[in-house]
């Protein structure tokens, strides 16, 4: 039996192969796979970033294999449909409303048996608004288990591109915060603003500056949001044995 | 022990008077008295004769009261003597069929000497009792000797001899000795065999004569996993060679897995060799270990010992390649790798060749999708391979699908699961796929977006897969409560394929079927939502354990984890040729059992089922009439299961040497002697007979009153006297 080193080494070889072959017609363009559901909630601001979807959807067409739905779908914690989306996103500027037990147990259950939540802190301010209200109801949800910040080496900075700038319209953390829960994080939290770096309107002018970093700023808040989406469709795939040495000889590139 | 009566009796009387003697004195003497009186009155009336009758049978009543009264019995003596029983034990144990001394069997040789030399002058003088030693302790009549045939098992002969004591007063054996037990060292520990039954023993077949290299022992592992690695343990042994060195082959089936050899420097060794080895296949595998055959061996059918082991996987390793990142990829991977059995590899194609990379090479994650190794090479190293969701042509040739088939048809699973790709836009109806598959796509394109509920089909309430519950009743409610799918892919079963869920579409279209390619197993899922039946379940206030069950089963269906099958066969330990076989089956309680069985040419033999008692469980039996490897079929509705047995030889691991040194030391513990058949063997038996001989008498003691004629006689006598005082007027 060949050593999982070689296989890959042999695997290398065939790649000219895989990237010659012709693409065909379109691969299942009519049946999108992935949709953006935004999280409604009481009090604050819940739609801060109205326009974000279309790019981002763009890019990981552009970019992925993921056949992506334009359209934002927009749901409340306690819409039955909850459970049918795989992809929450919620964002917000000031502190919202407590949400109901009710609602809390919901979102535990969602996010226990597999769903994710991407929540942004649009203000950006630590202990304040969005941030403050977000971290107390994550705290009732998830009693115990504090928003922790990702490892270097978490899959979500390897799941498409080897990530270690966090991008955003601004840039008040360097990192993402996450619930860990086994070895999954259904929780990923961002105050920097990842759709508002995203966000342009019907002309495709960009509404927002990325400060301070400009449009190398903008550039890795999409690499960073591509990473996000694909890791809430692979999980920890790339952690598999497999990757590793690949991921290992690129970082040292 | 038989009883001759030798002298008869000689009688007494005795007496037990129930009242003390001086009252049954005075009795008499009242009784005397008052006949006189009765004379005196009644001399006048009837005239002296007839007075002095009735007085005296009137006296001689009473007389007889009082001789009750003393209550006397008559007792006989009988003197017994006793005829010595002789046992002969012959011994008909397969061994017996190996050459004797001179011409013939050891069985002839033993026959000759019983027919010819003990029956015909014993039978006149003592008690002869014939068994035989064979299977059982079995008592034989005088006439079935002449026709007596080697039978298959040997007897404990200490536990027949101890059985006899007491009912004989010798045993002569008749034995080539290798009756001992499989336990024994070939000497008798104290106390195993009293001196109540002395032994005469007269050996059969020649020690010195006798030539054999024999596997006298093998031990392997009845189950093993595949790629860890197990010893099979051997004994060889050697019977008559001196000097010579002997290959020990072991075998998988016909192929030779390794080989080692013995050097024995005398007659009489037994060596041990151990063998490593590494099973690089799942099922059953027929292992062998034996030695060439040697020239003048006595038994060439012992230098063999078969084996049967059954190898499993210790992890189930799993290829699962999906066309894209999908909330179905990832629902199935944490399905998968919840299970701590599963090995998992998966690939998902993250860009494709259309997509734009717009980073250098040292900023992407993406590794190359080893198709080329993983299809050519690896791909038997797999027990499941999941397709899902994977537009096929722009990733796979012609080469890596004809390696699928292949895999598939050697024993591997397959696993399609549905999505705008499952078909590749209908070019897999044009690939080798296509002759696997348990179904066909119906038209194109195959997918559709449309909420579709499903339920489980007749096969579906049964089948492993989809029975997520024992209930039968709680297992449909599970699946009428799944949520609806939000895709499913429009497919037709095919004959080679069972619909398990199908949609409650008008008509119905199948969601799961399932099929079988050559060994492999094979399965087709129509949607890529089916995670919506983990979510789904969720959002009414369960939990997603039925979606994890379903994966779980779906995985053990495909590889045939023996865990799963319903139906469930213990094997007898190891039958014999010519020995009825016991099987028992176990399967679902609303299922019907078919059983078959195959013999080592493949061809079906007679067998039968009866119920084993409990719902569900049977028996099956067959005979198999000679040694070699049986496969055992047991199938119901919803599967199948397959055991192979094996069927040892009579002469399989039979020592045949003649053990004569066995048999002095059960003369020698008994009391008893060897004797050599050309012995006179009447006069080696007397002297045993003689001093068995006993003589015992016995006594009857019947009371005198007790006899029915007495008591007549007394009634006649009161008779008598009754009507002589009527016809001569008294009252």
């Amino acid at each position: 039996m060949i050593s999982r080193r070689t296989l890959l080494r042999m695997g290398l070889v065939c790649l000219g192969g895989f990237f010659s072959g012709s693409p065909g017609r379109a691969l299942a363009g009519a049946f999108p796979q992935f949709y953006i559901a935004q999280v409604r909630y009481r009090g604050g601001q819940w739609d801060p970033n109205p326009q974000f979807t279309d790019a981002i959807t763009n890019e990981l067409e552009l970019r992925t294999s993921i056949d992506a739905s334009r359209e934002r779908r927009t749901v409340s914690l306690a819409d039955p449909e909850l459970f049918s989306c795989p992809f929450l996103y919620m964002a917000g500027k000031y502190e919202f409303d407590p949400w109901t037990a009710k609602e809390r147990e919901i979102l535990r259950r969602y996010l226990t048996f597999g769903g994710f939540l991407l929540a942004e802190d649009v203000m950006g301010v630590k202990g304040f608004g969005f941030d403050a209200a977000f971290r107390r109801e994550m705290r009732q949800v998830f009693p115990g288990r504090e928003l922790q910040k990702l490892p270097p080496d978490h899959s979500v900075f390897q799941s498409f591109y080897l990530v270690n700038i966090i991008g955003g319209r601004q840039k008040i953390n360097a990192y993402l915060e996450g619930i860990v829960i086994d070895n999954w994080t259904p929780v990923i939290y961002s105050q920097n603003d990842l759709a508002g770096a995203w966000s342009r309107d019907r002309s495709g002018k960009w509404l927002n500056e990325c400060v301070p970093g400009g449009e190398a700023q903008r550039l890795a808040a999409f690499k960073t949001g591509v990473n996000i989406i694909v890791y809430s469709l692979t999980s920890d795939y790339k952690k598999d044995l497999v990757h590793h040495p690949f991921i290992k000889r690129r970082q040292n590139l | 022990m038989n009883l001759h009566l030798t002298t008869s009796s000689l009688a007494r009387l005795s007496a037990a008077p129930i009242l003390p003697l001086w009252i049954l004195a005075l009795l008499l003497a009242a009784g005397v008295a008052a006949a006189i009186l009765q004379y005196r009155s009644i001399r006048g009336r009837l005239g002296e004769r007839k007075a002095i009758v009735l007085s005296l049978m009137r006296l001689s009543l009473f007389c007889m009261l009082l001789l009750f009264m003393l209550n006397i019995s008559v007792t006989t003596r009988k003197e017994h003597a006793t005829v010595p029983s002789i046992v002969i034990l012959l011994d008909t144990s397969p061994s017996m069929n190996l050459p004797g001394s001179k011409d013939g069997t050891r069985l002839d040789e033993a026959k000759q000497v019983l027919l010819k030399r003990l029956l015909a002058s014993l039978t006149q003088t003592y008690d002869i009792r014939l068994y035989g030693l064979g299977d059982t302790l079995r008592e034989l009549g005088k006439e079935e000797v002449p026709t007596l045939k080697p039978e298959n098992k040997r007897v404990n002969v200490i536990e027949a001899l101890k059985k006899l004591e007491g009912r004989a007063s010798l045993a002569v054996l008749l034995s080539d000795g290798t009756v001992k037990p499989p336990d024994s060292s070939g000497s008798l520990s104290n106390g195993s065999l009293s001196k109540s039954l002395p032994v005469l023993t007269i050996p059969a077949g020649d020690p010195a004569a006798y030539r054999d290299i024999l596997v006298s022992a093998a031990k392997a592992p009845t189950v093993a996993f595949m790629g860890r690695q197990v010893t099979i343990d051997a004994t060889i042994a050697n019977r008559g060679y001196a000097n010579v060195t002997i290959p020990v082959l072991l075998k998988d089936g016909a192929r030779l897995v390794t080989a080692k050899s013995v050097h024995f420097t005398k007659s009489g060794e037994s060596l041990s060799v151990s063998f490593s080895f590494t099973p690089g296949e799942t099922g059953n595998h027929m292992m062998s270990v034996s030695t060439p055959l040697q020239a003048d061996e006595s038994i060439t059918s012992n230098n063999i010992a078969n084996l049967s082991m059954k190898v499993l996987r210790d992890k189930t390793r799993i290829l699962f390649v999906s066309g894209t990142p999908s909330p179905n990829y990832r629902f199935m991977r944490m399905a998968l790798k919840n299970d701590p059995s599963v090995d998992l590899l998966s690939f998902v194609i993250l860009r494709t060749p259309s997509n734009v990379i717009n980073v250098p090479l040292q900023e992407q994650s993406l590794i190359p999708f080893p198709v080329d190794t993983l299809f050519s090479e690896e791909l038997k190293g797999f027990d499941l391979l999941i397709f899902d969701n994977l537009p096929l042509h722009v990733y796979l040739n012609q080469n890596h699908l004809e390696s699928i088939k292949d895999f598939v048809g050697s024993g591997g699973a397959f696993a399609l699961i549905g999505g705008p790709n499952m078909s590749d836009g209908g070019r897999i109806a044009s690939t080798p796929l296509n002759e696997i598959l348990p179904v066909a796509f119906a038209k194109e394109p195959d997918y559709s977006r449309s909420a579709r509920s499903v339920r489980v089909t007749t096969a579906g309430s049964v089948h492993p897969v989809t029975r997520l519950s024992v209930d039968k009743a709680l297992n449909l409610r599970l699946w009428s409560e799944m949520p609806p799918l939000d895709g499913v892919n429009d497919l037709n079963v095919r004959r080679s394929g069972m619909a398990l869920l199908e949609s409650t579409s008008s008509p119905p279209h199948p969601v799961l079927t399932v099929g079988s390619y050559g060994k492999g197993r094979v399965m087709a899922l129509a949607t890529d939502f089916s995670w919506k039946w983990g979510t789904g379940m969720v959002a009414q206030g369960g939990d997603n354990s039925a979606y994890l069950r379903f994966i779980e089963r779906a995985v053990r269906w495909l590889t045939k984890d023996p865990a799963l099958n319903p139906i469930t066969m213990t094997l007898p330990e190891r039958p014999e040729e010519g020995e009825d076989a016991e099987i028992k089956v176990k399967i679902a309680e609303d299922e019907r059992l078919t059983f078959s069985v195959f013999g080592p040419e493949g061809i079906k033999l007679p067998s039968q089922v009866k119920s084993g008692g409990a719902p569900g469980e049977y028996i099956g039996s067959f005979r198999p009439e000679r040694k070699g490897t049986y496969r055992l079929r047991a199938e119901t509705g919803t599967g199948s299961l397959e055991e192979l047995l094996v069927a040892g030889g009579r002469m399989e691991k039979l020592d045949g040497a003649p053990d004569h040194e066995f048999l002095s030391s059960i003369s020698a513990a008994t009391g008893g002697k060897v004797v050599r058949a050309e012995d006179d063997l009447v006069s080696e038996i007397r002297p045993y007979m003689e001093k068995a001989k006993k003589r015992y008498v016995e006594e009857k003691e019947v009371p005198l009153w007790s006899l029915p004629y007495a008591v007549a006689f007394v009634v006649a006598w009161l008779t008598a006297e009754w009507f002589l005082r009527r016809r001569w007027g008294l009252a």
